[in-house]
């Protein structure tokens, strides 16, 4: 069984169906990227996911199904979506923005423990911990809603177009990271992106996405090679 | 002209052109019911012409909240203020310097028009919540400054127009005992006016522009709407047809006392009758008008003190709920399966863009999830 | 001297009261977007409710600790049964909402408690006689315990935002929502007791203002207090409950002086001036004097 499996998920926005029924699978200590043009249902499916928007069809973790559950049953139960666009809160301090993470946590001294241990890995959030996250720049807001996601321990980590807007070194500095916490801590993600190549990189499987159906699906390397894929999202 | 074209005859809905034939005849029809039905309300006993009367006077004030609530989406909690200043200025015109009253009706137009663009100017910088406090601000402040200028407005002791000046000309043929008939029929009058008004403002390029402004902003401004003058021109519009409504409610009713007449409780009165007709319709206000004059009317039987204010709050709060389009909205809803009007092929980019904004209500929300978007839906 | 500060002392009582109100007006505002019209009708609600405990013999304490409790369910109550459900709507379907919940609620003062003005017994001793005098000017015990009451509650209040972990989710909250719903956080039972404490807050500011003045218990009471409050809280930022604290006290202790100097502007025409107050406020600096930008978008 499969950490995260996904059957015939359908949702949308009020009236209008953006997903026509997905079905994917993450394994547990597995990165799996979503790859799709502009309007395939991409984040819908993480919205979906997270419990954001309202669904129909089967989501489980671990065997536990998650289909009806709101956002914070959601984060309760394993999950942690980190959005596009970072939702950062911006008038609350750095440190702050990592606590409201760990909000479904109450082990004090556990979550002392992995501020520090996320200071140790993201230390520019360290350096500006008292500051306003509205006041840090885009890439230590896309490391503060990452860390902040993984303040929740979560089993599948979600991550939504953790690239947008950022300068190509730091994409590189965030992708570093990602894989480097997934080999840490064995933590299973999946990950939306519109930089294909980088995404594959990282990625063990890969799902490809267009109007709202999975029309190509396996390891990272076939997604590569299959001429779909490049032509439409590695321009060569 | 070009005949009905029923997709098939005989089932519904049936559907007409837009300025066929029959669509015309069906218009000119229902033109001539409200008309014969005017006639039947004036040959009602006093009491009832005088309840009418009330109804009519209101309807119009509705009507000119709409614009700027209905049609605009600016909650507007200050129109009891632009309804007294209408009617203080009628009264002071007529008890002071023996103007005919049917005269002031033009400088109530006018000076609530003023007012009203004062009062909108803040919406060139502020909307939603904050727009909606200053007009709460303005229908508090009202009574107060009324009391405070009692040499001008007779202060808490009110107006009193002596009712010779109020009489119904001779030409009318209404003598004194009947002169409520001649009320009525000023009423009646007004309201056609005001209707026929509102309706041209909101069918046209600036009906439009309000529409654009309610549901949302930055397309409207994409389009090239300038927002900030419509918001403004709303308001003043607005303010100068509910002054109207005032001027004629003051000749209704002879004597003015701001402290019971034209306070917050008469803003929210006119808001539930808004929202019980129908926001953003044209007979919506008639509904609504005759709507908050008549149910506490009926219900004096239940009456004990403050229950009218239940009824109505709890209406208000009801009916955001579950109809939020009132009864012209459910009305236009359910007759759409009995007749259908096609409307004609578009004849210009503002006719074909209309259609699209026409069938939002104060519902129109596209997007249901985050809270930025769903401030817009107020201006 | 001795005018002056009993001047002074009847506006930082008014004040206080303001104080109170407007931060009950920002909680509810920093969570759901919205002024709560019936912010000040709860507190009337609440306020009959304990009188109309005292006239049971019941002591005043009991009374204020019952009325609160009664304050608490009757915001969260709200917020999960007429706001939550409208809000998604539009923010004219809440106002209009709340517009209804205010004309119902003051309705139902007057059919559960008529029409006439009642005298709210004080928690505090409240003879003509109990006072303190300072500098010739007589401070009243029912004046100075309701500053003390109220700084305490601002105090509890600032405590809870700032420093506790249901503060920090309210925080969360009122900055970015979905953000918080994706941390984990409750949102709704998080937006319910923002109102719950809003309420409360009210209700208390309502029980220890009332008896400051004999027969001050009547249908009309609190809505003069609300616009003031909301004027108050526009002053200082509507998303600033620090500076919604200190425009409420500043507006209470200019609006007595000014009263008592030049009556010419004072006396009658209090919700004018604060008519006149929000207008320029808005028109001047939307944000207020401690709010941050962002409120202007709304």
């Amino acid at each position: 069984m499969s950490l995260l499996e996904i059957t015939d998920l359908r949702g949308g926005y009020g009236p209008s169906m953006v997903l026509h029924g997905i079905s994917l699978t993450v394994n547990e200590g597995e990165i799996v990227v979503v790859l799709g043009a502009n309007g395939a249902g991409k984040t819908t499916t993480m919205r979906a996911i997270a419990g954001l928007i309202s669904r129909k069809g089967a989501i489980s973790l671990d065997g536990l199904s998650i289909i009806g559950m709101n956002p914070d049953k959601v984060v309760g139960a394993g999950i942690s979506l980190v959005p596009q666009g970072r939702g950062t809160f911006a008038k609350l301090s750095v440190e702050d923005n990592l606590l409201v993470g760990a909000a479904k946590r109450r082990d004090r001294a556990g979550i002392k423990e992995d501020l520090e241990r996320w200071y140790e890995v993201f230390p520019r959030l360290a350096e500006r911990k008292k500051q306003p996250a509205g006041t840090l720049s885009g890439g230590e807001q896309q490391m503060l809603a990452i860390a902040r996601a993984l303040m929740n321990r979560p089993r599948l980590l979600l991550c939504d177009e953790p690239s947008l807007g950022l300068a190509p070194i730091v994409v590189r500095e965030v992708f570093s990271l990602l894989t480097r916490i997934n080999a840490e801590q064995t933590m299973a993600m999946l990950i939306v992106e519109q930089n294909a190549e980088l995404a594959l990189e990282i990625a063990s499987r890969a799902y490809l996405l267009e109007v709202g159906n999975v029309v190509s699906e396996g390891t990272a390397a076939s997604l590569r090679n299959s001429d779909a894929v490049r032509r439409a999202y590695l321009g060569y | 002209m070009t005949m009905p074209s029923a997709r098939s005859k005989g089932s519904l809905p049936l559907q007409i052109n837009q300025g066929s034939a029959t669509h015309r005849s069906l218009q000119g029809l229902g033109l001539a019911v409200l008309v014969g039905l005017a006639f039947m309300g004036s040959m009602t006993n006093s009491f009832q012409v005088g309840l009418l009367t009330q109804a009519l006077i209101y309807a119009s004030a509705i009507a000119g909240l709409n614009l700027v609530t209905g049609y605009t989406g600016m909650l507007s909690i200050g129109h009891s203020a632009f309804f007294g200043i209408g009617a203080y200025t009628t009264g002071i015109l007529v008890s002071e310097h023996n103007w005919n009253p049917l005269l002031t009706f033009i400088v109530s137009f006018l000076i609530c028009f003023v007012f009203g663009l004062i009062v909108g100017l803040p919406a060139l910088r502020i909307r939603g919540i904050n727009l909606a406090l200053v007009t709460l601000a303005l229908a508090v402040a009202f009574p107060e400054l009324i009391d405070r200028f009692p040499g001008l407005t007779g202060g808490t002791l009110g107006l009193n127009v002596n009712l010779t000046q109020l009489l119904p000309p001779h030409w009318t043929g209404i003598g004194i005992q009947n002169r409520f008939e001649y009320y009525y029929w000023i009423a009646a009058v007004v309201l056609a006016l005001v209707l026929v008004l509102c309706s041209n403002l909101t069918r046209g390029r600036t009906g439009l522009a309000m529409r654009a402004t309610r549901d949302r902003e930055t397309a409207a401004t994409a389009v090239g709407i300038n927002l900030a003058w419509i918001k403004v021109y709303t308001f003043g519009i607005s303010a100068a047809i509910t002054g109207v409504a005032g001027s004629a409610f003051a000749m209704y009713l002879g004597s003015l006392s701001a402290d019971s007449s034209f306070t917050l409780i008469l803003s929210i009165t006119l808001i539930t009758g808004l929202v019980i007709g129908g926001v953003a319709t044209v007979v919506g206000p008639i509904v609504g008008g005759l709507a908050v004059i008549y149910i506490p009317h009926w219900t004096e039987g239940l009456r004990q003190g403050q229950t009218e204010g239940l009824f109505f709050g709890t209406i208000l709060i009801i009916l955001m709920f579950v109809m939020p389009d009132g009864l012209m909205g459910l009305l236009k809803r359910m007759s759409r399966f009995v007749v259908q009007i096609k409307p004609r092929a578009p004849e210009g980019p503002s006719a074909a863009s209309e259609e699209l904004l026409v069938g939002s209500d104060l519902n129109a929300n596209p997007d249901s999830e985050g809270k930025g978007d769903t401030t817009l839906a107020l201006s | 001297m001795q005018v002056f500060l009993e001047y002074l002392f009847a506006g930082i009582s008014n004040g206080a009261i303001y104080a109170a109100l407007a931060l009950a007006i920002v909680m509810v505002f920093r969570g759901t977007g919205t002024i709560n019209f019936a912010q000040g009708e709860m507190a009337l609600f609440t306020t009959y409710i304990a009188w109309g405990l005292t006239t049971k013999n019941v002591p005043v304490v009991l009374c204020l600790l019952v009325a609160t409790a009664a304050g608490f369910v009757l915001g969260a109550v709200t917020e999960r049964v007429f706001i939550r459900p409208i809000e998604r709507k539009s923010l004219l379907a809440t106002l209009i909402v709340l517009l209804g919940l205010f004309l119902a609620l003051n309705s139902l003062d007057g059919i559960l408690w008529g029409n006439q003005n009642y005298t709210m017994p004080s928690l505090f001793p409240n003879s003509v006689s109990s006072f303190v005098s300072v500098g010739g000017a007589r401070l009243y015990w029912a004046n100075l315990g309701l500053w003390i009451v109220v700084a305490v509650l601002v105090g509890a209040m600032f405590q809870l935002f700032n420093h506790t972990r249901l503060g920090l989710h309210m925080r969360a909250t009122a900055s970015n929502r979905e953000s918080a719903a994706l941390s984990g956080i409750p949102v709704g039972r998080i937006l319910m007791l923002g109102w719950g404490f809003s309420a409360a807050v009210g209700a208390i500011a309502g029980i220890l203002f009332t008896p400051l003045s004999p027969d001050a218990l009547g249908l009309g009471e609190m809505f003069p207090i609300l616009i003031q409050a909301s004027a108050a809280a526009l002053f200082g930022g509507l998303d600033s409950p620090g500076g919604a604290v200190a425009a409420g006290l500043l507006m209470g202790i200019v609006e007595a002086l000014l009263s008592g100097y030049v009556p010419a502007i004072g006396g009658q025409l209090q919700e004018a001036i604060a008519f006149v107050a929000i207008v320029l406020v808005l028109l001047v600096r939307p944000q207020g004097l401690f709010g941050s930008k962002e409120v202007e978008r709304v």
